[in-house]
């Protein structure tokens, strides 16, 4: 062609008819294939919303209350901030806006129990803050009620309270009313106090609506007179205060000035600390629906193959007659497209759905570890949505892109033939191996490279489940091909049925690594949460030996926020019918050497009873609670050195305390599951000394022999119950409450094995359905010559029923691979804990059940199929 | 199941087919009558899509009439369910089609012997007829071989020995010679004829090629529905 000559004209339009007419032929193999693409991204997209619901929920509701605070000024420990300390803040800096707030967490039975974020703010300080409350001009808010009508009593009044209007009209309550409907029972931390509602606010802005939902705003005064312990000698202390410090001269002169025991920081660490806390559980969730996905592509690749291979005489027709090889692969590339996008728009559809019942098994694990939350919606994220579609229409791209490259490199003679792709896997067989070995040992790389965190190590193992799909090919064919020899035996059927699997190596092979994968991750996080589930019940049994535990009913199942009144700890310390008591106490300290915050217990005697084993104890230290009593050092659980691969055991640990960063001696490393941020247990008495904190939260009972337990309890509930509503419970009971919340932190993991598990049947369903539709004449051919329905169903099964077999026979080791992998690098990274693997006959056989079960099912519907079809019908087909 | 005789006939009485096509209705065949003698071999002629197909796959009970019915040996297959037609079948007929139509997974061996296999007769026994039958077509020492590593001659001759095996009443042969050579097509013919005969077997066979009607005892063709007895079994029939 000259250069003159115009370029010449490339029209796809009939490539496409073509295509949709096939879509119209086969409409559930596409059906399918959008439906794996829809589960897949749909997974992804509900974790990442539910997780990314409750960090907004959260966010919004401190932004609420945040306002426009630049820093603010805390108490290093859990005293609070001095009342005073403001007073002469003010004094020093009148320039400098600022505020005092007290925050705590509380149910009312009037709103159905929901979590509320009662917030003690001083009005007279808010204006240039939040603007909450009688509006400031800002647009933040404008108070509704309390500005006109309830602004007086609001002030003048303790015990009155503004909600958001939202709520009020939500629970038909009438702030300002005169009757029932304006009142609130609030319990916090088992004392329950009246508030009568005086106002409500409201915004213009949804967001901020949405911030305000779940606070209750209260004055100072009746903050301080809510949270006072009972009998409490003096003025109790501000939370914290707020500042709006503008520039760095302004923020250097409250430093230089700041008094002993108190800290300035900015508004924006604490968002962080709070993201920082969950990123590795969601991580990990992230991870798990990402394994949805993979198996998903092997699912799309399938499809797309099948859909390239039964039309490789269209395609040799078509590339004779002048088709390009461009056009070839644009034409598989863009129905990879079309579909994977119907597939991603209908998994985000699915996602938000999921979302909303994930986002309560969610909120709760979060509540339970990590911070307080309540989330009454899904944030729709548009960020999530878009990655969720890209991650659908990439992964099917990805898949499509073999198949294509391959239907567009064939030359048309060869398209034609009818096993030039099936000749290719058999060349390609050898190829595998060393694969496998490569992605196998890039995972090994991957995980042992221990400074790189959490991402390489689940790079690790994705790499390694890749490099075990890449061996199913060569196990498959091996494999066949000798229970095609030994099945000689046993009937044409027996012989037929691993050949034919044996012919069609490309897609077979993809399906049951499809399913070997996803029964794999059903084995390993058996595995790991059988293992874990084991640890934490022989922990809990060594560590839990008190007869009774005696703590305020919590906000959250696994932390005690509330405190017991230091009157009832005296009283029950005198009962005559202990044999001894320990207390308990914890809050958040900072550990100077990793620049975060881990919490601090406060032991007043061992709950063990001297039974608790020990990750580690200092050589010569023979009683570690001895040690700490004797004042000789702290003792760690493992998070605190353990996660994100911070390495040894410290020798000494510097923990900030009000008079400055102190150095702590470590006698001993205890195992901690019931958080994953790291604690460190003190003595009591030197608790008291330095942080100049003596409160209890909990305490445990040792009873004098032939005491009975439950008789205590329903006595110390009753006999406090005027004072404070107490939640006395036996050993028996923490124990089986402790082991409901473990069960409940899985129950997501639950849900997300399961679907994985059906992404993989709908993956070996379209697999064996596209086989039928490809050997539809071959199946006519042994229909005439004598097969019985029957006969042809029980070829179907068994093909099927191997399939399922192999996979579930190799899931088992690369489970074993992978529990192992989630016990001592994920967990350890994740969240530093170690656990003992504890393996269990019935972690292998569900897992058999469940591949050869699901193999079966997807085997059932193309067996019926075929049992009904037109034999004349299908001979004429070629 | 009822046993078919060898000694009855082939009957069709009032036969029809009619296939849906989108929103019309196509007959195919109308009433169709005939009646073939044992140990007979027919010819059937017609255009392509002259239902001569559709004919075969109704006298061999892989597909249902419209209305009407076939009788083999004395059994109205129309009358049996699929279950009772496939076992007919498999025990009293034998289908040769012109793409040969083997099961690539098995060995030539393999495939003569599957019909007899799904019976479930004894292999040996089996074996042995088979090894037999493929030395008479010339293929003794390709037993193991897949079928894929034959010639087209040569997979249609396994064909045929498969279709002999289990000694059928009847053989319905739907262009054999028509993806062959026509030096190759002859010597399959050839053979399959030798072998009809020598066991005194019943075929039809639907064919383009006029030619093979001279070697018929009887040539029928079908057109526009309807069968029609040939003049003549002569060389000289047009297809």
């Amino acid at each position: 062609m000259s250069q003159g000559d115009a370029p010449p004209v490339v029209r796809n339009g009939p490539l496409w008819r073509l295509a949709a007419r096939r879509w119209r032929r086969r409409p559930l193999q596409y059906l399918l294939c959008i439906l794996g693409i829809a589960l897949g991204v749909a997974m992804l997209v509900s974790i990442d919303l539910a997780s990314g619901s409750a960090q907004r929920a959260f966010s919004l509701s401190t932004d609420a209350i945040t306002g426009r605070t630049t820093h603010r000024l805390v108490a290093i420990g859990p005293g609070g901030v001095p009342d005073a300390t403001f007073v002469a803040l003010r004094r020093r800096f009148p320039e400098i806006p600022a505020a005092p707030v007290i925050e705590a967490y509380g149910r009312a039975e009037e709103l159905d129990g929901e979590l509320m974020r009662l917030v003690g703010v001083d009005l007279f300080s808010e204006a240039p803050f939040r603007g909450l409350l009688g509006g400031d001009g800002d647009g933040r808010g404008g108070g509704k009620g309390a500005g006109g009508r309830g602004f007086v009593p609001f002030l003048t009044e303790l015990g009155t309270a503004v909600i958001a209007a939202d709520t009020a009209e939500r629970f038909g309550l009438h702030p300002g009313a005169a009757d029932a409907s304006s009142l609130l029972h609030l319990d916090l931390g088992g004392r329950t106090s009246p508030l009568r509602l005086v106002g409500s606010v409201s915004s213009g802005s949804a967001l901020e609506r949405r911030g305000l939902e779940t606070l209750l705003l209260v004055d100072i005064a009746t903050a301080q007179d809510l949270l006072a312990p009972a009998g409490a000698p003096a003025a109790p202390a501000l939370g914290h205060i707020d500042l709006i410090l503008e520039g760095p001269a302004q923020e250097q002169a409250i430093r230089t000035w700041l008094p002993a025991g108190l800290k300035l920081e900015t508004a924006a660490a604490r968002g962080n600390a709070v993201q920082q806390m969950t990123a590795a559980f969601e991580l990990n969730l992230t991870a798990m629906s990402l394994l949805a996905m993979v198996v998903g592509i092997f699912l799309i690749y399938n499809t797309v193959t099948f859909s390239v291979v039964q039309r490789r005489s269209l395609f040799g027709v078509l590339r004779c007659l002048g088709v390009t090889r461009r056009q070839l692969f644009t034409l598989i590339l863009g129905e990879a497209a079309l579909f994977s996008l119907v597939g991603s728009l209908l998994g985000l559809v699915l996602g938000v759905v999921l979302g909303r019942t994930v986002v309560g098994l969610i909120t709760q694990t979060i509540n339970d570890f990590y911070f307080v939350v309540s989330v009454r919606q899904i944030s729709l994220s548009g960020f999530t949505l878009a990655k969720g579609m890209v991650v659908g229409v990439a992964s099917a791209l990805v898949a499509s892109a073999l198949p294509a490259w391959e239907a567009m490199a064939t030359p048309p003679q060869m398209t034609l033939q009818r096993s030039s792709l099936e000749a290719g896997w058999q060349r390609l067989l050898p190829w595998f191996l060393p694969a496998a070995f490569l992605s196998g040992g890039l995972g090994v790389l991957l995980l042992r490279w221990d400074s790189r965190g959490l991402v390489a190590a689940f790079a690790g193992l994705f790499a390694l489940l890749m490099g075990a799909a890449l061996l199913m090919p060569p196990v498959l064919a091996v494999v066949m091909a000798a229970l095609g020899r030994a099945g000689g035996g046993f009937g044409v059927v027996a012989r037929l049925a691993p050949r034919d699997i044996l012919r069609s190596l490309s897609r077979t092979a993809v399906a049951v690594a499809a399913l070997m994968v996803a029964v794999s991750v059903i084995v390993g996080l058996s595995i790991m949460i059988g293992s874990f589930r084991g640890t934490v019940v022989t922990w809990l049994d060594q560590t839990l030996q008190a007869d009774l535990f005696v703590s305020p009913p919590s906000t959250t199942a696994n932390r005690v926020l509330g405190k017991v009144d230091p009157a009832i700890v005296q009283a029950v310390a005198a009962r005559p019918d202990l044999r001894a008591m320990v207390t308990y106490n914890s809050f958040d300290v900072h550990l100077a050497d990793q620049d975060r915050d881990i919490t601090l217990i406060a032991a007043g005697g061992d709950v063990s009873a001297g039974r608790r084993p020990y990750a580690w104890v200092r050589p010569g230290v023979d009683d570690p609670f001895a040690a700490l009593a004797a004042r000789e050092g702290v003792i760690l659980s493992e998070a605190v050195y353990l996660r994100d691969g911070q390495g040894a055991i410290p020798e000494q640990v510097r923990l900030e305390t009000p008079d400055g960063v102190r150095s702590f001696p470590v006698v001993a490393v205890f195992y901690d599951y019931s958080s994953d941020r790291g604690s460190v247990l003190m003595d009591r008495s030197q608790v008291a000394e330095l942080w100049h904190d003596d409160n209890v939260a909990s305490l445990g009972l040792f009873l004098a022999p032939g005491v009975e337990p439950e008789a205590v309890a329903a006595e110390l509930r009753e006999g406090f119950r005027s004072r404070q509503s107490l939640l006395v419970q036996t050993n028996g009971a923490l124990r089986q409450g402790s082991l409901e919340i473990f069960d409940r932190t899985f129950a997501i993991t639950g849900a997300l094995q399961l679907l994985t598990v059906l992404v993989a049947f709908i993956g070996i369903l379209s697999t064996l359905m596209s086989l039928q539709l490809e050997r539809g004449r071959e199946f006519a051919v042994l229909r005439a010559g004598g097969m019985t329905p029957l006969q042809l169903g029980r070829l179907t099964l068994l093909e099927t029923g191997l399939m399922g077999l192999l996979a579930g026979t190799c899931s088992m080791p690369l489970g074993y691979v992978l529990a192992w992998v989630l016990v001592h690098v994920i967990n350890v990274r994740s969240f530093g804990w170690t656990l003992q693997i504890a393996l269990e006959p019935r972690f292998f056989v569900q897992s058999l059940l469940v591949a050869v079960g699901a193999a079966l099912l997807a085997g059932l519907y193309p067996a019926l199929r075929l049992g009904r079809m037109n034999i004349s019908e299908a001979l004429r087909q070629e | 199941m009822p046993d078919a005789s060898p000694a009855s006939a082939i009957e069709l009485r009032g036969l029809s087919k009619r296939f849906q096509e989108g929103e019309s209705e196509r007959t195919v065949l109308q009433a169709v009558d005939l009646t073939i003698a044992p140990g007979q071999f027919v010819v059937l002629l017609g255009q392509s899509g002259s239902g001569k197909s559709t004919l075969l796959h109704l006298i061999g009970g892989i597909d249902t009439p419209s209305s009407g019915c076939v009788a083999i040996g004395g059994v109205d297959l129309t009358a049996l369910d699929e279950r009772d037609r496939t076992l007919f079948r498999r025990d009293h007929i034998g289908f040769i089609f012109q793409f040969f139509n083997l099961i690539p997974t098995l060995s030539v061996l393999e495939n003569v012997t599957l019909p007899g296999e799904l019976a479930g007769r004894p292999r040996a026994a089996l074996e042995t007829a088979a090894h037999d039958l493929l030395g008479r077509v010339g293929l003794a020492d390709r037993a193991s071989t897949r079928p894929d590593r034959l010639s087209g001659g040569q997979q249609q001759r396994v064909a045929i020995a498969r279709a002999l095996l289990h000694q059928p009443l009847l053989i319905l042969a739907d262009e054999p010679t028509g993806n062959l050579d026509e030096h190759t097509g002859e010597q399959v013919l050839q053979l399959l004829i030798d072998l009809t005969r020598q066991q005194g077997r019943t075929l039809i066979m639907a064919t383009h090629n006029g030619a093979i009607a001279g070697r018929a005892d009887r040539v029928l063709r079908v057109q526009e529905g309807h069968l029609l007895e040939a003049s003549a079994p002569a060389a000289a029939v047009p297809a």
